[in-house]
């Protein structure tokens, strides 16, 4: 083939092939409707978000934009980048092949968006430029710029295709459980959700008949022109027109029916643009600002509440990046699956919560979505009047908001950037100040605020534990250490937990670790107070401590309690407190490596769970890993470990209310997870899953094959040297 | 309405009490001090009288009495429309009564509500001699409090469960056993509120002398009641020790 043949003008496709001008003015007028009613949409959504408060995401967007090229691409971190939602990232970690699906149809869309851009500046704009400043109609679709046009569009159309005949074949035929939108929380007037069944088929039904249309579209016109060489550059066109011609159709009725498929196409792709703003098409817009503007580290560290303000109560409480976070749900179920509450039968279901307040606000701010709701008969959740009687216990039940153990798994896992749990502490900001809550949280923050215990016991009890240690452990308000050791309520008030806490100071003490604690002045951390959203009593402990921490002489901080690190590592710092702070799985750790510990090999055979505090809030997943393996230990991961560990229930102040309700226990749960491994012993290094799970080994009845211990225990055992195992311990004390 | 609130801070049980070395008092050096349950109880219950039937709600305590500051500024938080402190001070109920009856007198109100007892007063007597102070009528172990024309509806508790429904004329002493709801929560950040905004007024009385004849000669200790005692051993072992406690015990025969 020449040269001259490639470049020639007669490589191109006509645009609006047998339209003719009354066609052509309908298409152009039709196609300003659907842009003016797209950006209309987009306008009122936009108003929306600017009724929010500053979010404080300016430096973050900044640096999804130009920061780390590449942050959040090949693991999960705190923020992302462009890099990684061009990649799609964040739903291929959990989820390859849906991941990979929407990766084809992502890319697949953009083409053909950015395909129909370069038509329309060609077409409409160079063309028209040109005759006025030259007098001659110029334009480059043609000629190798075609050839190479029509290529990718059609290869991309494919990949387009496949992804939405996976993702088609997933949601009507493989049905995954993530996608049952039956709520967690079941209201008594009655629901349905049939309205976002049928927005997600017309969402993909919209874009495949566009798709559709497209090749048919391309086969009829080669078809019709009587199949030229250059269209083999369509391989997938081309195969239609072969496949028509060889179903006998002939040039002149490809034509004829090219006019009409035509105008099915166009109404097809201009009504998808006007319908993009009002349903769940808006997440193409949404979710890669929502990732962009997403910062995981906003739930270890969380926000204060809106000023002069005890919670949220209104829409504008919200800040916009919460705003948008309800509109960017795509409904993909993740959170609902992992939620340790949805999963032992509480009310609550992140996806749910988001659906909920997404629908209120929503409807309250006078916006739109055609199909994507809730329906019911009464006027209760989503459905509530927008009035001043608040959003907490109305839009939400407090049943539901009381329901979350802040074990952040919903965020870890939202692939466009959700930010669950901060939203729902200040919805629980708003409960706790009008009062609403259970009768034994409100005797335990009382109690916290009289003896900064939740256990009620007088604060000058705390160091009790430390009366049988045969060497008294230092006085850090009075003598100078290297390390203070916080060692947090439960270790220091729970009676089974006293035996674990005098070993760790025994094992301290043999390797010679510099180390005190602050007696009855250490207050409970609050952490687990601020998640219950007592926000005032929080402050009154936090101060408390970093007072006292400030007269105290040490250099790093190392604490028993996971919970207890994050807000002392995370949160403390910005109340002038800013410390190195460790866990002491990590310290044992080092101190085992160094030497400093001398252990021989146990031979157990265990498994590990992560308390969510310190592996998905922290990243501190190998510290423990290594001391199993140096206490020669085989350690037999359960499938949820890591970043993706299961919770234990306890967290955000759960651990302080009625639990009976339940239907499984988030710990029962576990157990039976780890019993299925056929190990002897569940090692845990977070002293209330010492409780936990020896409760739950108890109630289900696996107390004899799975033994709970906390790390510590461990290392005690495999200690070589003149320590005093754990057994004796008790003789001596009983 | 005016409705007083008689408030009392007394020991945090939770706390070791220790005896003072005379050993005719308890050492209240170190100690904490809380709000009387019992006075939780009664604000409460007048909380949801001013809620139900509107009012005033004045909390009031005894200058002297240790940590009641927190109380009262709880009290404000929950919902109180003041809390004042008395100047005095009282280890005693007698003393106690005569310096809130002297408030009262030149504060009339037209309900006063108190704790049925307190941890130091479980004969609760507060209530009963208040109202002889003043001249009042009064019900105590009352469980529900409502408003009515120049009167207040109470119902008054027996033992076994059973209740009676007692019409009272105002002004009237109440002795609150409970209150119809559990006492609200206050959050730590509205009594915060509360005590920055103003210190709380310290009114001077003129009570009258009140002797109450009495004397404390000596205090004693809680008496240490037996240790649980642990069986150990496998399942067999452990019932057997336990039919032969139940035996030797003489609980059954044979």
């Amino acid at each position: 083939m020449s040269l001259a043949a490639v470049l020639a003008e007669s490589v191109t496709r006509p645009v609006f092939q047998d339209i003719g001008w009354l066609g052509k003015t309908t298409f152009y007028v039709v196609s300003t409707l659907a842009i003016l009613v797209f950006a209309w949409g987009w306008w009122r959504r936009a108003a929306k978000y600017r009724r929010g408060r500053p979010a404080g995401r300016a430096g973050v967007l900044r640096a999804g934009l130009f920061g780390r090229p590449f942050a959040g691409v090949r693991r999960r971190e705190d923020r992302s980048s462009v890099a990684a939602v061009a990649a799609n990232s964040s739903i291929i970690r959990r989820d390859r092949g849906t991941g990979i699906a929407h990766l084809l149809i992502f890319w697949g869309f953009l083409t053909a968006f950015m395909a129909t851009v370069i038509l329309t500046v060609d077409y409409d704009i160079v063309r028209h430029l040109s005759r006025l400043i030259t007098g001659h109609e110029a334009s480059f679709f043609h000629g190798p710029f075609f050839l190479v046009y029509t290529f990718v569009v059609d290869t991309m159309g494919v990949a387009l295709l496949a992804g939405l005949v996976y993702m088609g074949v997933r949601r009507g035929l493989r049905r995954p459980g993530q996608l049952d939108y039956t709520r967690a929380e079941q209201p008594e007037g009655g629901y349905s959700r049939g309205r976002l069944v049928a927005g997600d088929w017309v969402f993909l039904g919209l874009l495949l008949g566009i798709l559709v249309t497209a090749y048919l579209l391309t086969g009829l016109r080669v078809l019709s022109q009587d199949l030229p060489w250059f269209t083999v550059f369509s391989p997938f066109g081309r195969l239609v027109a072969d496949g028509l011609a060889g179903l006998g159709m002939t040039p002149a009725a490809a034509a004829s029916v090219h006019t009409v498929v035509w105008w099915v196409h166009a109404a097809l792709a201009l009504g998808f643009v006007a319908y993009i703003p009002f349903s769940k098409a808006m997440h193409i817009l949404i979710d890669g600002v929502n990732l962009l503007a997403h910062d995981r580290s906003a739930t270890r560290r969380l926000p204060a509440p809106a000023p002069q303000k005890a919670g949220y109560s209104e829409i504008g409480d919200f800040t916009w990046k919460e705003l948008l976070d309800l509109d960017a749900c795509t409904k993909c179920g993740r959170c609902h699956d992992v939620c340790p509450a949805r999963t032992a039968g509480a009310p609550l279901s992140p996806r749910d919560l988001i659906l909920d307040l997404r629908q209120w606000v929503d409807t309250s701010a006078g916006g739109i979505t055609l199909l994507d709701r809730e329906t019911r008969t009464d006027a209760t959740g989503p459905l509530s009047p927008n009035g001043h009687s608040g959003i907490a216990g109305r839009v939400v039940s407090a049943r539901t908001l009381w329901s979350c153990t802040t074990c952040m798994h919903c965020v870890e896992v939202c692939p466009v950037g959700i930010e669950h749990v901060p939203t729902i502490v200040q919805l629980r900001r708003r409960l706790v100040d009008e009062g609403t809550m259970d009768p034994t949280l409100q005797t335990a923050l009382q109690n916290l605020a009289t003896q900064g215990n939740s256990f009620g016991k007088s604060a000058r009890m705390r160091a009790r534990w430390t009366r049988e240690l045969e060497t008294p452990i230092k006085d850090a308000r009075k003598e100078p250490v290297k390390y203070l050791w916080f060692v947090g309520d439960y270790a220091s008030f729970d009676d089974r937990l006293k035996v674990n806490s005098q070993t760790l100071a025994r094992i301290l003490a043999q390797a010679g670790v510099d180390f005190g604690i602050l007696y009855e002045d250490e207050w409970n951390a609050g952490n687990d107070v601020r998640r219950v959203g007592e926000e005032g009593l929080y402050e009154m402990l936090a101060e408390h401590n970093i007072e006292v921490m400030r007269n105290a002489q040490f250099e790093e901080i190392f604490t028993t309690d996971p919970h207890s690190l994050n807000t002392l590592r995370n949160e403390y710092p910005e109340r002038g407190a800013a410390y190195k702070v460790w866990h002491y799985t990590e310290l044992l750790a080092h101190l085992i490596e160094s030497g400093a510990i001398p252990v021989r090999p146990l031979g157990y055979k265990v498994t590990y769970h992560d308390p969510c505090y310190l592996a998905r809030y922290n990243g501190v997943v190998e510290a423990p890993r290594r001391i199993l393996a140096a206490l020669g230990c085989e350690l037999v991961e359960m499938g949820r470990n890591r970043a993706d560990t299961f919770c234990c229930g306890a967290g955000g102040g759960r651990i302080w209310m009625d639990d009976s309700f339940l239907t499984e226990r988030p710990s029962e749960n576990r157990i039976r997870e780890a019993v299925q491994l056929d190990v002897d012993n569940f090692i845990v290094s977070c002293p209330k899953d010492v409780t936990m799970y020896g409760d739950a080994v108890k109630t289900t009845g696996h107390e004899d094959r799975l033994r709970v211990r906390d790390i510590t225990l461990l290392v005690s055992e495999a200690m070589v040297g003149p320590v005093d195992p754990p057994g004796a311990l008790v003789r001596a004390t009983a | 309405m005016r409705i007083v609130v008689l408030m009392k801070a007394v020991p945090d049980l939770v706390e070791e009490i220790e005896l003072t070395p005379e050993g005719n008092d308890i050492d209240r050096e170190f100690l904490k001090f809380v709000l009387n349950e019992w006075d939780d109880q009664a604000l409460e219950e007048a909380l949801l009288v001013k809620e139900a039937s509107g009012g005033e709600v004045v909390a009031v305590g005894l200058a002297g009495d240790a940590d009641i500051d927190q109380s009262l500024y709880t009290a404000v938080a929950k919902g109180a429309d003041s809390a004042v402190k008395v100047i005095g001070e009282a280890t005693q109920t007698h003393e106690r009564a005569a310096l809130l009856a002297a408030y009262l007198r030149e504060n009339p109100a037209d309900l006063v509500l108190t704790g049925v007892q307190a941890p130091d007063d479980l004969d609760g007597q507060l209530a009963p001699m208040l109202a002889a102070h003043l001249g009042l009528p009064h019900v105590s172990v009352v469980v529900a409090v409502a408003v009515g024309e120049g009167a207040v509806v109470v119902r008054q508790e027996f033992a076994g469960g059973r209740s009676q429904e007692v019409s009272v004329k105002t002004p009237a002493v109440i002795g609150v056993q409970a209150a119809r709801q559990t006492p609200r929560y206050a959050p730590i950040s509205r009594i915060r509120q509360v005590m920055q905004s103003g210190a709380l007024p310290e009114v001077a009385v003129a009570a009258e002398a009140s002797g109450s004849g009495l004397r404390v000669r000596r205090m004693y200790e809680p008496e240490k009641t037996s240790h649980a005692h642990m069986l150990t051993g496998s399942a067999d072992e452990v019932a057997e020790k336990i039919i032969e406690l139940i035996r030797a015990r003489g609980l059954v025969k044979g």
